[in-house]
């Protein structure tokens, strides 16, 4: 680190250490308080009682997973159960058909991790791939356990079919024994989830749902994530299903369905989604309480459960989570308590790489809608040092061809090379990672995060988010710091986005392309919307990053008095096709510019 | 012959099936997961028609008016406040299937029953003896289906929901009154939804949760329809075709599976499905 900088101090922090030691001390207090209930457990509770909350508990952990997946990263799944099914079948199958030993057991418990989790891999593949949407990944995860279910049905005597396989031997524990393991699971799992959501890694998978192209053009293999997401947590969904398959010593199909599936988002839905403790207790309350009442009334209570769920999503769409922290922020008002402190995160700046050449190379570049011909035989060279205004009518191409460029899918004829290497049809994110950073129209950043945090994010291409700790620091390129300087962002860094002024925004999503260390950048008028003070700032800090760290800056805008300011060169598009490609002064004498824009050509 | 036969009825009632599911969806951009419940309505309409002895011909109009009365309510209550929140519509939507189908169980009791077919037997069908209540069950479709068309092309609030179709924001801003376009759109969907109930009802049993196979492949088709009635039709006749021969040729169970596993892979390959784009 070449120099140190603490800029944000907006709450001074007065602890001497960093707040993470004293967050994961809260989080040991936390469970050793758990754990202390969970081992009186069965000492006061009923043999019933017990018995119902070993169940609620791995149902409860199932309910973790599809919080993870829909509370945070916004995938809405009716299959989680059927991961927790396979994992139970596959403890079931192994017992029932090769016999129970040490060995068969190691293998039923590597089968029900990977089984599930392999599963997971092909149901994300599935699910999500560039353009994909969220409806597309619910109607996969509905098709998923309908499918599990259905080959289960098929199976005849091997999977036990509709009657599912019951009297393999299990693990021969006491009730008491169930309770603990169950229940401390559950105190890991939910203390690891806790702190995984708190992490830097979290905060991508919210920037993802919040937005998921601008988080493609900064870099991020947004299907992997979401993929590898969906597998590692069908992997813990299956282990849960092996737990359960031994406590309750029978598995049925029931399991794997998706009325299951639903069950569980009905209950992350009603504890709270987003919460982790919500649909845990939200999970554990409904399923004990059904035990109970279901006995008495039996279709009256699955009709109450029907009614609370639907005025829930209707008028309380986080949940009774949401109840209590309304609740609780009146409580803590009457004290005249602060409720939350925003985390300071302390800013380093990045030294800035050695200078290296940029280029962008378009050669014979077309694209046509059908026989609409959008641009056709674009030629252009771009190297560090330039600013290359690109200037036209409406409809003349011009965010066509940055389309063009930034995705390699886009194109419908010719060839584009980022700093030397042909782009092909690589998807968005693998073009950033050869050095070319999109800034769009209407500035794309994550509503729900800090700026902080979604400058973190811009980072993330070449400084892998940690999956235990929160951001307290953030390294920063130095033109990505001297825009948030420039334009009042670094004293704002704990402010969440949607918060920002239009102009922040605008002036947020700048340095987040420029965090991405970039060598070409492609600005879709950067200044569109923003008044002329900030305007003329915003120019100065771009003929400040040419000069500087000599980026390649293209630059699509309406305004030609500011073009004039600030290009170095400017290339006039009309009708999809290059009409002029000079200097300022070439192109402002020019009569064909004049015309074009008198609307006589 | 007969199996031609099994995947023309078995298309035709797929689509009629669907066509709720799909004409909410197109217009409301929301998916009616009360579908299955509102073609369990209808059904138990149908077996009321044969309660009280009445003519089994009278449960098609009645089904259509109970479901569309029940969607009324149901769209002031629980639609209406979700129409910017699709996903959790979904949810809402399949809460109020649970509803339904706990309502039905209290009055009518879980156990499955029969409604009489409002016709029995077979006709021969160029040499082949076929079902004669499928094949009118066909005729009902084609005749839904026209009268569809009829009131989406030549009738005003057709025009307007084509218009909310296209562009909701737009057709707003021409004085279109919105809310009642999705109002009216969302009751007709769960009419045909009750009187498709009440279609397939003499070929099936009746119980709570009949509707809950029914949604599953009626919504895979409309997923892969897009908003077209005549990808619809085409849908229901490739993929219910499929499924008719994979369920006599190979088991009824992986059958069972054929629209939904065939539905997602299409829409992995090609996410405009059937439709264009």
């Amino acid at each position: 680190m070449a120099e140190e900088t603490i800029i944000d101090s907006a709450a001074p922090l007065t602890q001497s250490a960093s707040p993470e030691p004293r967050r994961l001390r809260a989080i040991a207090v936390v469970v050793a308080a758990l754990a202390i209930l969970i081992a009186a457990g069965p000492f006061v509770l009923d043999t019933y009682m017990v018995n119902i909350l070993i169940r609620a508990f791995h149902y409860a952990l199932v309910a973790l997973t599809v919080d993870l997946l829909w509370g945070y990263a916004g995938i809405l799944t009716f299959g989680q159960a059927a991961f927790f099914g396979i994992g139970a079948y596959a403890a079931a199958l192994v017992f029932t058909h090769i016999g129970f030993s040490p060995a068969t057991i190691t293998l039923a418990v590597v089968l029900a991790l990977l089984a599930p989790a392999l599963t997971g891999l092909l149901v994300g593949w599935l699910s999500f791939y560039p353009g994909s949407t969220p409806l597309y990944a619910s109607v996969v995860s509905l098709a998923f356990p309908i499918v599990v279910t259905q080959i289960i049905f098929s199976g005849g005597t091997f999977t036990g079919s509709s009657s599912g396989l019951v009297g393999y031997q299990v693990f021969d524990l006491s009730i008491e024994a169930w309770f603990w393991i169950a229940g401390g699971a559950l105190v890991v799992c939910g203390a690891l989830a806790f702190i995984f959501v708190k992490s830097e890694m979290a905060r991508v998978l919210v920037a993802i749902r919040d937005n998921e192209e601008r988080c493609s053009y900064l870099g991020i293999n947004t299907p992997r994530v979401k993929i590898l997401l969906t597998a590692l947590l069908a992997g813990i969904a299956g282990l849960a299903g092996f737990s359960y398959a031994n406590f309750s010593a029978v598995v049925a199909p029931e399991l794997t369905s998706f009325v299951f599936g639903t069950e569980l988002v009905i209950y992350v839905a009603l504890g709270g989604r987003g919460t982790l403790i919500g649909p845990v207790l939200g999970t554990i309350g409904i399923d004990v309480l059904s035990s109970y009442l279901s006995g008495d009334l039996p279709y009256v209570w699955k009709l109450i459960v029907g009614l609370i769920f639907i005025a829930v999503i209707v008028a309380l769409p986080n949940g009774m989570a949401q109840l209590a922290k309304i609740a609780w922020r009146k409580v803590a008002r009457g004290r005249g308590a602060i409720v939350s402190r925003p985390l300071a995160v302390r800013l380093h700046a990045k030294p800035a790489p050695a200078a290296s050449t940029a280029r962008l190379e378009i050669a014979h570049v077309s694209k046509s809608f059908g026989s609409l011909k959008v641009l056709e035989g674009i030629d252009l060279t771009i190297v560090d040092g330039e600013l290359v205004s690109l200037v036209g009518p409406n409809g003349a191409g011009k965010t066509t061809l940055m389309r063009c460029i930034s995705d390699g899918r886009e194109r419908s004829g010719g060839q584009v090379r980022v700093n030397g290497v042909d782009i092909g049809s690589k998807p968005p994110f693998r073009i950033a990672a050869l050095g070319l950073g999109r800034k769009f129209q209407t500035a794309g950043i994550f509503e729900s995060l800090t700026v902080a945090e979604c400058l973190r994010i811009a980072c993330a291409l070449n400084d892998q988010p940690s999956f235990l700790h929160p951001l307290e620091e953030l390294a920063l390129p130095a033109a990505a710091q001297l825009v948030i300087d420039v334009t009042g962002l670094a004293d704002v860094l704990s402010r969440e986005a949607r918060f920002l002024s239009h102009g922040q925004k605008q002036a947020l999503e700048l340095a987040m392309v420029l965090a991405l260390e970039p060598r070409i950048i492609l600005l879709d008028e950067p200044t569109a919307g923003l008044t002329k003070s900030e305007r003329a700032r915003i120019g100065r800090v771009l003929v400040d990053l040419v000069a500087q760290y000599r980026l390649a800056v293209v630059l699509v805008e309406h305004d030609l008095d500011f073009v004039r300011e600030i290009s170095s060169r400017v290339v006039v598009l009309h009708q999809g096709r290059i009409v002029l490609d000079g200097t300022v002064a070439e192109v402002v004498g020019s009569q064909i510019v004049r015309n074009i824009y008198l609307g006589t050509v | 012959m007969t199996i031609t036969l099994d995947i023309v009825t078995t298309a035709a009632l797929l689509f009629v099936v669907a066509t709720g599911l799909l004409v909410i969806f197109g217009v409301l951009k929301i998916i009616n997961f009360a579908h299955g419940a509102f073609l369990t309505i209808g059904a138990y309409g149908a077996l009321a028609t044969t309660a009280f002895n009445l003519n089994p011909w009278l449960s098609f109009p009645l089904a259509f008016v109970i479901g569309a009365a029940v969607g009324l309510l149901v769209e002031r209550l629980v639609v209406r406040p979700l129409y910017d929140r699709p996903l959790d519509a979904i949810l809402a939507t399949w809460g109020l299937g649970i509803v339904i189908s706990q309502f039905i169980t209290l009055g009518f009791g879980r156990e499955i029953q029969f409604a009489r077919s409002p016709l029995s037997g077979t006709i021969s069908v160029l040499g082949e003896t076929y079902s004669a209540y499928r094949l009118v069950a066909l005729a009902i479709t084609v005749a839904v289906g026209i009268s569809f068309a009829v009131l989406i092309e030549g009738t005003r609030l057709g025009l307007s929901a084509r218009a909310v179709i296209m562009n909701e924001d737009l057709a707003r801003g021409l004085g279109i009154d919105t809310y009642r376009v999705r109002r009216m759109t969302f009751v007709v969907g769960c009419g045909l939804a009750a009187l498709a109930g009440a279609l397939i009802t003499p070929l099936s049993s009746v119980d709570p949760n009949m509707g809950v196979p029914w949604l599953i492949n009626a919504f895979m088709l409309v997923m892969v329809a897009g908003s077209s009635f005549v990808s619809l039709a085409l849908a229901a006749l490739i993929l219910g075709g499929a499924q008719v021969v994979v369920s006599s040729y190979f088991s009824p169970i992986l059958g069972g599976m054929t629209i939904v596993l065939l539905s997602a892979v299409v829409l992995r390959l090609r996410p405009a499905g059937f439709g264009r784009g």
